[in-house]
């Protein structure tokens, strides 16, 4: 899929009108604090909703806005469709919609997919179990779209046996009807389990192939998948007043000899795992969905082992629609070895565009 | 300014269900407009809901009459018990035809967040029936949401020392649609119940 067109209305500092992108490669240029970034996160709103680097959609407003919207062209198997989103902060509000028809959630987001690489992404490796898990969620979502619902299904039941674990501590309710909530949860439960298990597998294969492949130097990393699927006493979890195994405890690791990555490997190493990770991700969506993502690169830098950028990129079927940034400009030039477009961007406007063969 | 009396009716209006301001001004003036006689059959029609209609001492449905129209009417069969969690609930299943037992009516479904219990369900009535009745079937029709899961998977527990055969209605694909319109875990529920042909 491409993304051929995108406009912008109070979306941060941006003021995108109807720009137009190269269907390959698009290379975003400018001084600090102009919008590079912004403009990738205009497109990573525009496929899911959401930012891609912070887990809270209100700093995506401009200051003193109250809404904001963002619209595009995505060309799919030869036709084009027009997407946008629509939000409001207070009361917090979403208009979705394809060709001008209100669109649910779910099947908005699976009209334009898209995965990015930036530095923020070092979260993988250095954060908490939830931001690892959050990564593993992602990644299923991309390839099987039903697991968001089964996902809102198990949170939801969570919730509210939590509430009743609550209750029953503080004497409010009796224990018994933990029975009935209890079967809810762990059905619930079962398909995110599975599919993490095998999400797992796979990633784990691909990207020690593409980690072999690149001849890579640090190539013993295992990702270790942890269920918390043991079985607690339910006197523990009424006075802990919440559940104590499940999904919400899964642990996902990094590991090299059993002790975890972060506290092994250099700054720079962490990124370019973190982006071997990234193209494994990109490898089983396109196993599974037969059609290539939008691939963002956010502010490639000197830490990034360069030569083997250029190699992955290069390795990515040419049908592969690419922005990347970069604050020295001559980083950019992995991506200059095919047909793209540069775009400078100043004051959140493209004020030049420029197509290279 | 609202005249007043205006201004009230619209604030009456608000507190109903999925109606908000605009609405309910777009509603009052309309009802401003209509002949007097209008106005007073909606009236007459809210009050008399309000004093004629009941809930039916066995299943809970809302009623005029005691017991309620289908627990009194000797054609259906009263051994299967339909279990739904609202009275509005029955009309859809009744607009089938095809359902010739009786119903419970549960006043809702279990909520720990909403703090509905056990106790704030009607379950013991469902209980009562089935020990001082010949019940042979109890189908189980809460919404296939979390909360009406649990509620019946609930049900199905306090039911099973009776030895009463329970079911639960089956989940899967709206008849006379596309498949291409299935949203995603309707369709996998769809594979798992699937059956020979």
């Amino acid at each position: 899929m491409i993304l051929k067109r995108l406009t912008t209305q109070t979306f941060r500092n941006l003021d995108i009108a109807d720009q137009t992108f190269h269907p390959h490669a698009n290379l975003i240029v400018g001084r600090n604090g102009q919008g590079k970034t912004n403009l990738l996160e205009a497109i990573y709103f525009l496929a899911t909703t959401k930012s891609f680097r912070t887990s809270r959609v209100a700093s995506l407003f401009r200051f003193d806005e109250p809404g904001l919207f963002v619209s595009g062209i995505v060309e799919r198997n030869a036709l084009d469709r027009a997407l946008s989103v629509g939000m409001e902060m207070e009361p917090r509000r979403r208009l979705l919609t394809i060709n001008a028809e209100k669109v649910p959630l779910a099947d908005y987001v699976n009209a334009l997919s898209v995965f990015a690489y930036s530095s923020s992404r070092l979260d993988t490796l250095r954060g908490t179990p939830e931001d690892r898990r959050r990564f593993l969620d992602r990644g299923i979502a991309s390839v099987s779209p039903g697991y968001v619902e089964q996902l809102t299904r198990f949170q939801r039941a969570l919730k509210q046996r939590n509430a009743l674990l609550h209750d029953i501590a503080a004497g409010a309710a009796p224990s018994f009807t933990l029975d009935a909530w209890d079967e809810e949860v762990s059905a619930a439960a079962e398909p995110i389990w599975n599919g993490r298990r095998l999400y797992v597998e796979q990633l784990s294969q691909t990207f020690r192939e593409i980690v072999a492949m690149h001849e890579y130097h640090v190539n013993r990393i295992e990702l270790v998948y942890r269920p918390a699927n043991g079985v607690i006493p339910r006197g523990a979890e009424i006075r802990a007043r919440t559940s104590l195994t499940g999904p919400q405890r899964d642990v996902l690791d990094f590991e090299i000899d059993g002790r975890p990555v972060a506290d092994v490997l250099s700054g720079g190493e962490q990124k370019m795992i973190v982006l071997f990770l990234k193209f494994a991700k990109i490898e089983l969506f396109r196993r599974r969905m037969d059609d290539e993502p939008l691939f963002l690169l956010d502010d490639i830098d000197a830490e990034l082992d360069l030569d083997i950028l250029q190699e992955l990129l290069r390795k990515l079927p040419s049908q592969t629609q690419v922005f990347a940034t970069s604050a020295k400009e001559r980083f950019l030039d992995v991506l200059e070895t095919s047909p793209h477009r540069r775009l400078v961007i100043e004051n959140g406007r493209v004020t030049s565009a420029q197509d290279f063969a | 300014m609202t005249a007043p009396p205006l201004a009230n009716l619209i604030n009456e209006l608000t507190k109903l269900p999925g109606v908000g301001g605009k609405s309910a001004s777009r509603l009052a003036y309309h009802i401003l407009k209509r002949p007097m006689i209008e106005a007073e059959a909606l009236a007459q029609a809210i009050l008399d809901v309000k004093t004629k209609v009941f809930r039916c001492s066995i299943c809970n449905n809302m009623t005029d009459v005691e017991p309620c129209a289908i627990c009194s009417d000797p054609r259906r069969d009263a051994s299967t018990i339909c279990v739904v969690e609202e009275a509005f609930n029955i009309s859809t299943i009744e607009q089938t035809r095809d359902f010739k037992g009786v119903f419970h009516v549960l006043l809702g479904a279990l909520s720990p967040l909403k703090g509905i219990g056990p106790q704030d369900i009607d379950v013991n009535g469902l209980l009562k029936r089935i020990r001082d009745g010949a019940i042979r079937e109890v189908i189980i029709a809460t919404n296939p949401n979390v909360e009406g899961e649990a509620t019946a998977l609930y049900i199905a527990q306090q039911l099973r020392s009776t030895g009463v055969k329970t079911t639960r209605l089956a989940f899967g694909l709206p008849v006379g649609g596309d498949l291409e319109y299935a949203d995603q875990v309707t369709m996998s529920k769809a594979l798992e119940g699937r059956r020979e042909i």
